[in-house]
């Protein structure tokens, strides 16, 4: 035991420096690495719902544009009115000072973790009750139906879309700004591993995984589905919205259907890294959105114009041959490096049936 | 799990030795070719304009080198550029932005297409100090946010229709209008809407209708069906080249009477081609149309551009794939007056820019828009079966008379 997790001690040590050197290291890629966090982040998030818990929910873009919003209303709307800042496609120039911005991106990332968990209850508490496909349409419809709710109302910016403060000018090393967003998001990539990492050790996970194995058998057990339903709802809510907190003030613009409630993207995207990498584990998604973010990256402009259809193919490749993810494919072909202990006899006797 | 880490370490050590390989960028001006990025949209919502956008930036590179290239301290340069899909997503187009300068080196960028994605790339050229000259990002904030390094060669979307009304206004005899507007919401739409309620005011007119429609405009029945019941003067749509198709085939199918129908993207959008008669008396407003008599040496006059596009890429150009072609002249010119590659140099060289080009006269204002250039009118006409666009404001430009009212549904044949 002590060995195992001193190899762990090596493993997390070694990524977390390494995390730590990337934009020195690759200084010219600090947006792709930010980036690269967040989708882990939105990734592992997603995954406490559609993996562990059975509810394939694609919901969670509600959260994280919710995030993004409410981080740059704060922002403004602590120093300037917010209004003023929006009309008319955003006309009139404010300047944060250097204080006043990164104060107002830290109170506005604490709403907006605290506000979309609260909406996540409150919604969840509506429509949890719902199981399979029903819940999966409905939480589908959240998204649509909040980028267009958001497209009408003036004070974010409406349809104009809505300019988040610039960094402020203060500050002259071009490089600061990446490296203020890239450490933010990597700070939240290690608060949410920590935190799912944690849940992987703890009875509320058992109790997500017999929901999803079972739900009613879990209810005659005595388990309180729904609050536990709703608990795990909250938590992803809570790193969704930070993580678009982060997203907004990186992108500098935020569009209700394109960027903030961006459910054709991002919403497939946190789905389809999930399950590229093995729904149902701790390391999965993150070796998902990890390959898909080098894929997209590296190839998509090998193939302009022709990425989607390619996206299309790798969505149908991985589900025909992959459909429990690169982990699941792992599992199934190394079971001793996963701690399997598998009987030689029955292993036999396998091959024997095929 | 061991095993698994150690799998995982692997294919990251190996990914970050890929990675380093990688970064050696590129510099700004390769050997004979001055390097220019552009984010473009090949795919999504903008994907037609965004071809023509294309279409007119490799027009005028391909002529611009034919014709000797580009000259700095003695030496011809080509032009070339690096482009990247932007997929119509303003979150892509920073990123994208961000991937040109920093990865790829680039130095000099031409605009995306679209009011709200060059407003997510400005920030970036913007704070890394690269002069962009962009040709499709008409909203008006744009230019008033004292960006410095942010050039437009069109004139800002607040001026595309407020013609159209002081149009509709001298008809019903200098009195105020009745005006029905729908508008996509998006940043281009949505600032086309505020000229109009700018000229409402100026002119005393009253807006009984404003609708806001989603993006991707597929369907506006239901403001037509208020149109149908309220009769305004005049009828406003804006929502790119979808709405402009949706508008026309729904107001001949609804059979939608108004006097005056005025809207943006009507030559993007190919209307008097792919809608013909129906689409008649359309009012449009356009950054530029070929039969303006301005003229340069590199294009010759407007309805040479036409011709040699034509052969090119097999349709009239639109005025967005004209004023694409003029942001690479405008650059052109600044290399040369600056003689220089230097960065902040050819950024002041741009703010001195005065020249007339085919697509018309262009001097930047404080805020960086063109100030030299009005825009126009025009609506489409037909004979028989076949119909075109004729300029008919302003009148300095107009080759044709103001049709109006439009006739009856029930009185066209």
């Amino acid at each position: 035991m002590n060995k195992v997790k001193q190899k762990d001690l090596i493993l997390y040590s070694g990524l977390i420096i390494l995390g730590l050197a990337a934009p020195y290291l690759f200084s010219a890629f600090k947006v792709q690495l930010t980036y690269l966090c967040v989708l882990i982040v939105l990734a592992m998030t997603w995954n406490l719902q559609g993996g562990e818990m059975g509810y394939n929910t694609f919901g969670n873009i509600l959260f994280y544009g919710l995030g993004m919003y409410l981080t740059a209303s704060v922002q403004v709307g602590m120093f300037f009115p917010l209004a003023e800042w929006t009309e008319s496609g955003g006309e009139k120039t404010f300047v944060h000072t250097t204080a006043q911005y990164f104060q107002g991106i830290g109170v506005g990332l604490l709403v907006s973790a605290i506000v979309p968990a609260i909406v996540a209850g409150a919604i969840g508490y509506a429509i949890l009750g719902l199981r399979g496909h029903y819940f999966a349409i409905c939480t589908l419809g959240l998204g649509i139906a909040a980028g267009e709710i958001a497209g009408g109302i003036e004070i974010i910016g409406a349809g104009q879309g809505f300019t988040t403060p610039p960094f402020p000018a203060e500050i002259v090393d071009t490089e600061a700004r990446g490296k203020f967003f890239y450490f933010l998001s990597f700070a939240l990539l290690i608060g949410t591993f920590v935190f799912v990492k944690y849940i992987y050790g703890s009875r509320f996970r058992l109790i997500l995984n017999a929901i999803r194995d079972n739900e009613d058998k879990a209810e005659a057990m005595g388990i309180q589905t729904m609050k536990y339903k709703i608990v795990g709802w909250m938590c992803s809510a809570f790193f969704c919205g930070l993580a678009g907190g982060i997203m907004g003030g990186l992108i500098g613009y935020i569009d209700s259907t394109d960027v903030a409630f961006d459910g054709r993207e991002m919403g497939v995207f946190m789905v389809l890294m999930a399950i590229l990498g093995g729904k149902g584990t701790l390391w999965g998604p993150v070796i998902g959105a990890t390959l898909f973010h080098f894929f997209k990256e590296g190839l998509w402009t090998l193939i302009l114009g022709w990425q989607y259809v390619a996206l299309g193919v790798l969505i149908v490749v991985i589900v025909v041959y992959f459909p429990e993810g690169l982990m699941g494919w792992l599992r199934e072909k190394y079971p001793e490096r996963f701690g399997e202990v598998i009987d030689d006899k029955d292993r036999k006797a396998q091959v024997e049936l095929k | 799990m061991n095993k698994i880490a150690k799998l995982f370490i692997t294919s990251i050590s190996a990914i970050t030795l890929a990675l380093v390989s990688f970064t050696s960028s590129f510099a700004k001006v390769e050997g004979d070719y001055i390097v220019l990025g552009s984010a473009i949209s090949l795919t999504g919502k903008y994907s037609s304009n965004g071809v023509h956008t294309q279409n007119g930036y490799n027009m005028a590179v391909d002529r611009i080198n034919k014709m000797g290239g580009v000259e700095v301290q003695g030496k011809k340069y080509k032009f070339e550029i690096i482009y990247y899909d932007d997929e119509s997503n303003p979150k892509r187009a920073a990123q994208l932005a961000e991937r040109l300068i920093k990865q790829d080196g680039v130095h000099y960028m031409l605009g995306p297409y679209s009011s709200g994605l060059t407003k997510a790339i400005a920030p970036v050229t913007e704070k890394y100090k690269i002069p962009m000259v962009e040709a499709n990002g008409a909203s008006r904030s744009l230019f008033t946010k004292g960006y410095k390094y942010l050039f437009a060669v069109l004139s800002p979307a607040n001026q595309y229709l407020e013609v159209a009304i002081d149009l509709a206004v001298e008809k019903n005899g200098g009195k105020g209008v009745k005006i029905a507007q729908a508008f996509e919401q998006d940043a281009f739409s949505q600032d086309v809407r505020l000229g109009i309620l700018d000229a409402a005011k100026r002119t005393g007119s009253e807006i009984i209708i404003d609708d806001k429609l989603p993006k991707e405009l597929n369907d506006m029945a239901a403001t037509l069906a208020k149109v149908k019941a309220t009769k305004p003067d005049v009828l406003v749509v804006s929502g790119h080249t979808k709405g402009a198709l949706t508008a026309i085939r729904q107001i001949s199918e609804m059979k939608v009477d108004v006097p005056m129908l005025a809207m943006t993207h009507c030559d993007a959008a190919k209307l008097s081609k792919q809608h013909g008669k129906k689409s008649e008396y359309a009012l449009c407003a356009s950054q530029w149309h070929k039969n303006l008599s301005y003229k340069d040496k590199f294009f010759g006059s407007g309805k040479k551009y036409a011709k040699d596009f034509q052969k090119e890429f097999g349709y009239d150009p639109p005025y967005q794939s004209a004023e694409s072609s003029a942001a690479l002249l405008v650059f052109k010119d600044a290399f040369e007056r600056a003689n220089s590659f230097d960065r902040d140099a050819v950024r002041d060289a741009l703010v001195d820019t005065e020249m007339q080009t085919f697509y018309g006269n262009i001097k930047f204002g404080p805020g960086g828009q063109n100030v030299a250039k009005p825009m126009i009118l025009f609506q489409v006409r037909c004979k028989g079966d076949d119909c075109e666009n004729r300029v008919v404001a302003p009148t300095k430009w107009a080759s044709d008379k103001f049709y109006h009212p439009i006739p009856k549904w029930s009185e066209r044949s």
